[in-house]
């Protein structure tokens, strides 16, 4: 009967979960739909590369020695593009542009993807813990934060670079481009917690104190019931968002990496690689020198577009115009 | 010699009578008709180096590098005439009055300083300072990385473990002073400097070119830090040297025209400055706006095509501004033997590797150079002879060779093949973009066609020498390259691979055929006839490559640029580097 007399009543309006409200509003955003479904595109060609290589003939190791004239440039001007290979050549040693950029995605989407998804665990697990606890648990961990953040992290990247690799080969677990990704993903990871966890910190702060919390407490509810049950998923809003805005920002890092040589070096490729090499055609051969650093401008775009789409759905209160 | 332009292989020099080499450059070259005038003004040289690998006169032994102290700073008892094509290889008395008398059966070597040739503190350069500058090359252990021929030639006894019993002026005790002083005499009015040599060198003038024969005031020696402040006996002298920033060279006074008939110092001060990045310092000069600069280093690949045609000629506006010729390098990579035991394997190497798409990355061959087939180049008319036995060599690699090659290494040698086809092979090369570009080409083609492993070990390229030198840090493969420090093989194949010589990437004292070479090369370092020595050489080279110790790379060329205010400039063939001292600032 009770069951009846809801349905009656809310005949006129639909009853929508929080997810499905924020859905629509994300449908309602063009660039959101737009970059949603470039990013989807970009993740699935990588994730499948060695398909479409297999496919397309994209082998990144492949060299088109005789689509260049003796020095090295590709013949026909810009770059060499032709059907065959539609970003051109890289000059000097062959290989397709395409299947470069292609394959180099693959790394610098791996590490942004690890250094993302782990720095977000580590810091939303942190964060909770500090802000639930308080206390010594806090400051402990507050002053361990505060003491990474103040590490100028750029410089210990680089200045710790080699010996640290050294030491990953020594372990005989990775060598050569394996630990070079390996140290890079560990140290971007261990200063990059910090950031959520401290946001993550202050909202469980003013989370534990509002009224369902205290009431569940009051009911007795464990704290691993009031932790993962109500504070929880008052958080994801946050984490998805922060996971949005920081996956373009360590794709950018890789890139910066490489591009200083810390990251994975030849034979295999990397964005970061592809823009620094690029830099010397700048005069003699522009078109190679745009591709890569267009490449990379709008990924991020995407990834940071993509972003904003999905804050502006999850979050009601700033609404869509 | 090192080569140090790009910073991977070793640098010699050669004095030879080729007349090939420039014929590419005819149209090229400045005239330097003017004789007069000319002088003043700032003459500056940009450098990716940090700082000159050494300016200590018995230190230096990268061609360019000693081209560049020849001209300006150090004086030796003869040098090379300063003028274009074969004719720069004629050797003219320098501080000596002539060049030099040979006697005892070219045993015994004179020469006499001419007068009034002196130190910028003024102080008369003499038979003893001679003498002291050559004792400082028997100090190993202070005075390292410089030529060695005054240890090999001199007629100095050897200790038990085949050290010279004379251990160089900074040691006393133990030290048998007594054997240098007989070796090397000063006459009575300490003019005449006399060299006992232990065999017959017929070319002994022309191994005192090397500044290693140059004088050093033994009151201004400070061993070691020498290399901070050498003493200047040529025209210019240094009043600032600072690694990492630049060095700047005024006139030295006490230097006179007179006294000096080969040097022309015509600019008024010479400032080079360090650490310029390669791309800046190229555009410096691409875009003229320094005009009065000069690079020292080869142009990056990338900016070739500003400068030249597609065939290797420069444009018509770079005409004045810049030389592409061949140097007299070749390159090669040196198979450490003593580690891949195994000549199917390095055979097999040889023909797997795409050699036309190295060549390319370099420049191709208008830039590059050509294919070699040994260590020696053809312009050593006398000693160079074409290889045999390498007639399945295609540029793009040969990969049934190569296979036929790895099944015989199957069964003679199955551990190397081991070794190589499963955790690969190490290969030491300088740390730069275009060796980590050619590390692809050489991983990608060998594993194609051999199914050999290649791990390569990037050097920083300062230290590049220093590493693969040293026999314990050394890899399986080692990126080189040597020219021949005068006229005659003599400077090449024992250098490379004799036990204990110069530049012995090789290491091959353990192969089986070292035994008939190190008889055969010793034996023909004393044979008096020079047709019948040059034919020994070409057989050696021959032998060299059917043992492949060393797999060839290239017969190289190189390019320079300099700015529009600048002329006079040639290529210095006998030095392999620019005629630096007749370049002029217009004015």
């Amino acid at each position: 009967m009770s069951s009846e007399l809801l349905e009656s009543t809310s005949s006129g309006v639909i009853g929508r979960s929080p997810r499905q409200l924020a859905w629509r509003r994300f449908r309602s955003n063009k660039t959101g739909l737009i970059t949603l479904s470039i990013a989807t595109f970009l993740i699935l060609s990588t994730v499948f590369a060695t398909l479409l290589r297999d496919i397309f003939g994209l082998d990144p190791r492949a060299r088109y020695n005789d689509l260049m004239n003796s020095q090295g440039f590709p013949t026909g001007g810009f770059n060499g593009i032709s059907w065959a290979h539609p970003l051109g050549l890289e000059p000097g040693i062959g290989h397709d542009l395409l299947s470069r950029l292609l394959f180099g995605a693959r790394t610098s989407f791996f590490v942004a993807l690890i250094v993302t998804l782990s720095s977000v665990s580590i810091g939303l697990i942190m964060g909770i813990l500090m802000g639930y606890f308080r206390g010594a648990v806090d400051s402990t961990l507050g002053r361990f934060i505060d003491f990474l953040l103040a590490f100028p992290a750029f410089f210990m990247i680089v200045a710790l670079s080699l010996p640290m690799v050294q030491r990953l080969e020594a372990t005989g677990l990775v060598e050569g481009n394996s630990a070079r990704m390996t140290y890079l993903v560990l140290i971007l990871i261990f200063f990059g917690w910090p950031y959520l966890a401290r946001i993550m910190r202050s909202q469980v702060l003013s989370i534990r104190e509002r009224d369902y919390v205290m009431a569940a407490r009051a009911l007795g509810a464990s704290q691993r019931r009031i932790i993962f049950k109500e504070i929880l998923p008052n958080l994801w809003t946050v984490v998805i968002v922060y996971l949005s805005l920081s996956l373009p920002g360590y794709l950018t890092a890789e890139a910066v990496f490489s591009f200083l040589g810390l990251g994975v070096q030849p034979p295999d490729a990397t964005w970061g690689l592809l823009i620094s090499d690029s830099i010397k055609y700048v005069i003699n051969n522009p078109t190679y020198f745009f591709i890569p650093s267009t490449a990379l401008i709008l990924v991020v775009l995407t990834f940071n577009l993509l972003g904003d789409a999905v804050r502006d759905a999850l979050d009601p209160r700033s609404e869509v115009t | 010699m090192f080569k140090t332009k790009t910073g991977s292989s070793r640098r010699g020099r050669r004095a030879f009578s080729g007349v090939v080499a420039l014929s590419l450059l005819s149209g090229v070259l400045v005239s330097c008709s003017s004789s007069s005038g000319g002088a003043g003004g700032t003459l500056t040289f940009l450098t990716n180096s940090e700082s000159w690998t050494h300016a200590d006169p018995n230190r230096n032994y990268t061609g360019q590098h000693i081209a560049w102290f020849g001209s300006y700073m150090h004086r030796t008892l003869t040098a090379y005439a300063r003028a274009e094509g074969a004719a720069g290889s004629e050797v003219v008395p320098d501080l000596a009055t002539d060049t030099g008398r040979s006697s005892n059966g070219n045993k015994t070597w004179e020469f006499t300083l001419r007068d009034g040739v002196k130190f910028e503190d003024g102080s008369d350069i003499t038979c003893e300072d001679v003498k002291y500058g050559v004792s400082r090359t028997f100090a190993t252990d202070v005075i390292t990385d410089g030529p060695t021929y005054a240890i090999s030639m001199l007629d100095i006894p050897s200790a038990a473990d085949g050290s010279s019993v004379y251990k160089g002026p900074y040691k006393a005790d133990g030290n048998d002073t007594a054997a240098y002083d007989k070796a090397v005499t000063c006459s009575e009015d300490n003019k005449t400097i006399t060299f006992n040599l232990k065999r017959a060198v017929g070319d002994f003038n022309y191994t005192v070119t090397y500044l290693s024969f140059s004088p050093v005031p033994k009151a201004k020696d400070t061993g070691d830090q020498y290399d901070l402040a050498p003493v200047s006996s040529g025209p210019y002298k240094i009043e600032k040297y600072k690694a990492k920033d630049e060095m700047v060279l005024v006139r030295n006074e006490s230097w006179s025209k007179d006294a000096d008939p080969i040097r022309n110092a015509y600019p008024d001060k010479i400032v080079v400055r360090f650490g310029v990045a390669e791309e800046v310092r190229d555009q410096l000069i691409l875009n003229d706006s320094e005009p009065a600069a000069f690079s020292l280093d080869s142009v990056l690949p990338t900016n070739l095509a500003t400068v030249f045609n597609e065939d290797g000629t420069p444009k018509e506006e770079w005409k004045s501004r810049a030389l592409n010729v061949y140097d007299p390098y070749v390159t090669y990579t040196a198979v450490n033997v003593g580690k891949v035991p195994c000549v199917q394997i390095r055979k097999a190497l040889y023909y797997a590797r795409d050699f036309a798409a190295l060549l390319q990355l370099g420049g191709g061959p208008a830039f590059g150079g050509d294919p070699a087939d040994g260590v020696i180049k053809p312009l050593m008319g006398l000693d160079y002879k074409p290889v045999t036995g390498l007639e399945d060599f295609k540029p793009e690699g040969n990969p049934e060779k190569a296979q036929a090659l790895m099944a015989e290494a199957k069964t003679a040698c199955p551990d190397v093949y081991a070794k190589a086809t499963g955790p690969g092979l190490t290969f030491d090369v300088g740390d730069t973009d275009t060796n980590k570009k050619s590390a692809t080409i050489w991983i990608d083609s060998v594993k194609k066609n051999t199914g050999i492993n290649l791990k390569f070990n990037f050097i920083e390229p300062g230290q590049y020498y220093a590493v693969v030198l040293d026999p314990t840090k050394q890899g399986d493969l080692s990126r080189a390259g040597w020219a021949p420090d005068w006229a005659n093989a003599s400077t090449v194949i024992p250098e490379l691979f004799l036990e204990g010589a110069g530049f012995p990437l090789s290491n091959v004292g353990k192969d089986p055929a070292y035994a008939e070479f190190k008889q055969r090369a010793e034996a023909n370092l004393s044979e008096p006839d020079r047709a019948k020595q040059g034919a020994e050489w070409a057989a050696l080279n021959q032998y060299v490559m059917d043992q492949m110790w060393v797999i060839p790379g290239v017969f190289s060329k190189t390019q320079e640029i300099w700015g529009s205010k600048l002329e006079g400039i040639f290529f210095w063939e006998p030095q392999g580097a620019p005629s630096f001292g007749d370049i002029k600032v217009k004015s």
